[in-house]
């Protein structure tokens, strides 16, 4: 039996809403519980979840449409494949009265999903609490009425914030960790701009059998962000080998794989296997010219723009030609790189620009088994392939048609392989 | 052991009990028996008051301490603070709060500053009973809601009871206070039913009392609001969000610890009152949280009362004038 | 009527130390040395001291802003009278009160009372105790023309009649109310007359006089104690100064004032007709005279070194606390 997906009632008042985001891809699979949708209403932002298993198979309404509640939104069906009426379908559940659901808590869904605005108002209680914490206000995202910081808002940020780990010199770095607490080890180093949220496709597939600890690098979400000239790779490898206690998977991409790189060859001993996704190993032209308009976008503008304006060059033709697609992935993605400040930008572009090129002579030293993985249509780093030539015993594929984003837009060909190479049992 | 009684029935048993233990205890006001001096006909006591609160107390206690009197608020009220001054315990009923207008100088500026203005050589322990508040369709000179007015004279006390058993204890205490009290019995509330204790007990002026425990909010009643909060915060419950919610029972002493600490628990504050939004208790109450609670908020106090106007007759604009539980939900949506 | 030479000489001196303890209040505001609106009572001595020689320890008085001369007849300590005008912490009421809420309950003084009006209801009220409580006691409520005409008036007689309370109500007409005649603002002449209305008995007194005073008000105290009822008493009277002190009096002519003061004094009518009745002589007189100018300096020395009270005292009794 299908199952529809409406626009829910979320207490007495509510008459309509809007719906925001499908974060599901049509086919894919959903489990009971899982966030099936994002809708918006009476200025907030709520996850609906999924009430039964299935998998996710047509959507009625697109994001930015306003709907009365009890609109049937999207269906889900037992199969891919199974036989599937969408107009029956929507036409007999829409005769199904809206009933009241429970509202998420208070701030729990709209912290995630805002964003933190200088200048917000706060409430006393949150002034007191960030002052009592050294907290700046400006850092944080109110989830209250006219985004104000409530109290809740700056005791996630702590909660958070108790959770940073040290790397030493006072330096404390956000770096989640998931997965059973038995399993290897596995280290993912996101790229310039932004956060672990980049390997979103990645983390849960290998969360299953893995140990997997993302790592937000110096300036990046609420890592710290000293002040320095510079963010230098050397001292960014040094700070993710001071998260691994025990030899385990390095995965890096873009900036992460300089960083990685970098790592394997101060710390072998640490690095049981090194994964390369779409890998920095010199800043080509066009990377640099990019690296600097990104910069300048970040400093000018806002999240959204910036986002709009990086989408050509992470992505292929194939990926950017789906219109529905790009917005999904434009919100997305301001998101992320909203969480990387203009300071941090700077410190990291000197960094590379510092870094580029040096270690390209000591690719042949690299000792630990490595795995390459080059996007087929990539404008950002399009020599990874000859990466994994000058790597001894290293392998490479190519992800065909896939833009530098390759993690993004091909994510099953990135984690069949990764998972691969991090079970293929050669250990260093 | 408590049984059902209803809230009319709670006073009239306290009377009972304050008047057989104390023989300066005298109860005077207009129709408090009815049928004055016809007792041979049968029929004093024929109303014992308009919603027979004090039936069977002339029977029990004579008409020497149960007083029918003339249509004279000035003199009743001023002849209770004479005589509380002089060694009585009056207890004068004022029909309506309403009257109040006719009558407020016995108590703004005799009953309430003559111990003070005498240095502390009298007292006057006087208890004013009144029927107040909204929506029994009596219209505006019968339906007022005045105990912020009460509230703010210096030397009154006032105290306004939500339920049977918490009628009992109060009106026993402030029987028994040795101040002039003003005891408020919200009209609507007079047929409600409860379970209210046997024998002798009291309920302490100035303590307010936790009515249903919560963490997401405060909703902060008195009244016949106590339940239109209680109603809020069920609803609000189906939804996810956890109300306390607090009885005040008591506006002059007001419990401001408890008003506090309520505040520090959850953050967010909706004060509801059927008074007139000016110069009132939820102003009072939200002031409070402003002054000496500025660090607990989590959201602003937000104050739903009753609209800047008089009490409407039509059923249909007087059950728009009461604050309802939907608008407390509207409130606390908004501190959310 | 029986009265004793003690009674006379009692009489004499209550009636001189209202007289003097007023006129020294005028000197004490023109030099500056009290506050507020003080209301004085000088030339209606005889009402205050005829009602209250009947009067004991069962019987409860109460008066309006004119009121100093109700306190000295019932026998509130002058002392404490003076320090209290002067807002002192001996002051009968600890400064609480000030001059027209002096009252002393141990002397069964219900006080006097800013609200024309006001004090009858109290009275009724008073009554309703002694009545309930069986003393034996009356109430005694003293007041003027204008609080006639105020409501609070005709509810607590009328309530006091119906109930038969033991009450006696007051009522010195001393032609004016404030600054207004009382013919100006009252269709009747005889303000007696208003009982009829309450079927209640009254009384016209001749308020100058205090053997007149005397008797009727003891006829009324009688009635009360008997519980046959309450009684109005009319005393025709006159106020020698303001309405208050400082009043210009612009609304009367000098010469009436001098009319009463030369032809119709309270304290010269008394001591002409009680140096008749051959119980006292004028020395006797005269030598009371001296001792109520002793009595009023001390008190004003007393008062003028007394302390005023503590800051915090201004939240003391508020209200009733109990342990």
């Amino acid at each position: 039996m299908p199952i529809a997906v409406v626009m829910p009632k979320l207490g007495m008042t509510m008459q309509e809403g809007t719906v925001i985001e499908w974060p599901l891809e049509v086919g894919a699979r959903v489990a009971r519980g899982d966030t099936v949708l994002i809708i918006e209403s009476e200025k907030a932002e709520v996850e609906i979840e999924a009430t039964g298993d299935g998998y996710f198979r047509h959507i009625y309404v697109e994001p930015g449409e306003v709907v009365p509640c009890g609109t049937v939104l999207a269906a889900l069906t037992e199969a891919p494949a199974s036989d599937f009426d969408a107009e029956a379908f929507r036409a007999s559940e829409s005769t199904v009265a809206a009933r009241p659901v429970v509202t998420a808590k208070p701030s729990a869904t709209r912290a995630a999903t805002a964003a933190p605005k200088a200048g917000a108002p706060a409430t006393p209680a949150a002034k007191k609490l960030a002052r009592s914490h050294d907290l700046d206000l400006d850092a944080i995202a109110g989830s209250g009425p006219n985004g104000r910081i409530t109290r809740e808002d700056v005791e996630a940020l702590i909660e958070q914030r108790a959770a940073l780990i040290g790397v030493g010199d006072g330096i404390r770095l956000d770096a989640p960790a998931t997965g059973p607490d038995a399993g290897d080890g596995v280290l993912l180093l996101p790229g310039f701009g932004t956060d672990v949220s980049a390997f979103a496709r990645q983390i849960p597939v290998l969360a299953e059998a893995y140990r997997v600890r993302g790592v937000n690098p110096r300036g990046v979400g609420l890592s710290d962000a000293p002040d320095s000239e510079r963010y230098d790779i050397a001292t960014a490898a040094g700070d993710a080998a001071a998260l691994m206690h025990e030899p385990g998977h390095v995965v890096g991409t873009s900036l992460g794989a300089a960083i990685a790189l970098e790592l394997a060859l101060r710390h072998p001993e640490r690095v049981r296997s090194l994964t390369l996704i779409a890998p920095l190993v010199r800043a080509e032209p066009r990377l640099v010219a990019v690296i600097e308009a990104w910069c300048a976008i970040a400093r000018e503008s806002t999240p959204e723009t910036l986002a709009t304006a990086l989408l050509p060059w992470m992505f292929s033709p194939a990926y950017l030609a789906d219109e529905s697609q790009r917005k999904r992935t434009v919100r997305g993605l301001a998101q992320t790189v909203a969480r990387v400040g203009v300071e941090a930008l700077h410190r990291w572009q000197a960094g590379i620009l510092a870094w580029s090129g040096s270690r390209e002579a000591d690719l042949e030293r690299v000792g630990v088994p490595t795995l390459v993985i080059a996007a087929g249509d990539d404008l950002l780093t399009p020599r990874a392939e000859a990466v994994a030539s000058a790597i001894p015993g290293a392998k490479s594929i190519v992800v065909a048609g896939a833009g530098h984003a390759v993690m993004l837009e091909a994510p099953e060909a990135v984690n069949d392989a990764v998972l691969g190479h991090l079970s293929s049992g050669r250990t260093a | 052991m408590s049984r059902k009684l209803s809230f009319a029935a709670a006073i009239n048993e306290a009377l009972h009990i304050a008047m057989q233990a104390d023989p300066d205890i005298i109860v005077m006001g207009e129709d408090v028996a009815g049928g004055g001096g016809r007792a041979d006909q049968g029929i004093e006591d024929a109303w014992g008051g308009i919603m027979g609160v004090t039936r069977g107390l002339i029977k029990a206690f004579g008409p020497e301490r149960v007083r029918d009197t003339p249509i004279s608020e000035t003199a009743i009220l001023g002849a209770a603070v004479g005589a509380a001054a002089t060694g009585l315990r009056p207890v004068a009923e004022l029909m309506f709060m309403d009257f109040i207008g006719v009558s407020l100088d016995p108590l703004l500026n005799q009953a309430a500053k003559l111990r003070y203005m005498f240095g502390g050589k009298v007292r006057v322990p006087l208890t004013v009973r009144t029927s107040m508040g909204a929506g029994a369709r009596a219209a505006a000179q019968h339906s007022q809601t005045l105990y912020g007015m009460t509230a703010s004279i210096p030397g009154l006390k006032t105290v306004c009871p939500s339920n049977p058993a918490d009628a009992k204890g109060l009106l026993l205490a402030s029987i028994r206070d040795d101040n002039p009290v003003i005891f408020c019995e919200q009209k609507t509330l007079m047929f409600s039913q409860g379970e209210v204790p046997e024998g002798d007990y009291e309920i302490p002026l100035g303590q307010a009392a936790t009515v249903r425990e919560g963490s997401d909010v405060s909703l902060v009643g008195v009244g016949r609001t106590v339940h239109t909060a209680i109603e809020a915060a069920t609803a609000l419950a189906a939804e996810g969000v956890s109300a306390e919610v607090i009885d005040l029972r008591s506006l002059s002493p007001l419990d401001e610890d408890a008003i506090l600490a309520t505040l520090e628990k959850t953050g967010r504050l909706v004060v509801v009152d059927e008074a007139t939004p000016r110069c009132g208790i939820a102003s009072d109450v939200a002031a409070l949280c402003v002054d000496r609670g500025f660090d607990f908020l989590n959201a602003p106090v937000k104050r739903v009362t009753a609209p800047h106007s008089p009490v409407p007759f039509s059923p249909v604009l007087e059950d728009a004038f009461v604050p309802s539980p939907a608008r407390v939900i509207d409130a606390v949506r908004e501190l959310l | 009527m029986s009265l004793s030479r003690e009674d006379l000489i009692d009489s004499y001196r209550q009636m001189r130390t209202i007289r003097r303890f007023e006129e020294r209040l005028v000197d004490l505001v023109t030099a500056g040395k009290l506050a507020g609106f003080l209301h004085l009572y000088a030339g209606q001595e005889a009402v205050a001291v005829g009602v209250c020689q009947h009067l004991d320890d069962r019987d409860i008085v109460n008066s309006n802003h004119r009121g100093h001369g109700h306190c000295i007849a019932k026998g509130v300590d002058v002392k404490g009278m003076m320090a209290e005008l002067f807002g002192k912490a001996t002051g009968t009421c600890k400064g609480k009160g000030g001059s027209m809420h002096i009252a002393d309950l141990d002397r069964g003084m219900l006080g006097a009372n800013g609200i024309v009006g006001a004090g009858i209801p109290l009275t009724a009220g008073a009554a309703l105790s002694a009545q309930i409580k069986r003393t034996g006691g009356v109430a005694i409520g003293f007041f003027g023309d204008g609080a006639s005409n105020e409501g609070a008036f005709h509810e607590a007689l009328n309530m006091a009649a119906i109930w038969k309370l033991p009450a006696v109500f007051v009522c010195e007409n001393n032609l004016y109310g404030e600054a207004t005649p009382v013919e100006f603002v009252t269709p009747i002449t005889d303000l007696a007359d208003r009982a009829a209305s309450y079927a209640m008995p009254s009384a016209v007194v001749d308020g100058m006089n205090f053997f007149d005073v005397y008797e009727k008000s003891g006829e009324a105290i009688e009635r009360a104690r008997r519980g046959d009822g309450p009684t109005l008493l009319e005393c025709k009277t006159y106020r020698y100064m303001g309405h208050y002190v400082g009043d210009p009096l612009t609304y009367r002519r000098k010469e009436e004032a001098e009319q009463w003061r030369q032809n119709r004094d309270s304290l010269e009518t008394f001591e002409t007709e009680a140096l008749e009745m051959g119980l006292i002589e004028s020395d006797d007189l005269r030598q009371i005279d001296a001792e109520v100018e002793t009595l009023l300096e001390d008190a004003i020395a007393a008062a003028e070194a007394a302390p005023f009270p503590q800051i915090e005292d201004v939240l003391t009794d508020v209200y009733c606390v109990s342990e």
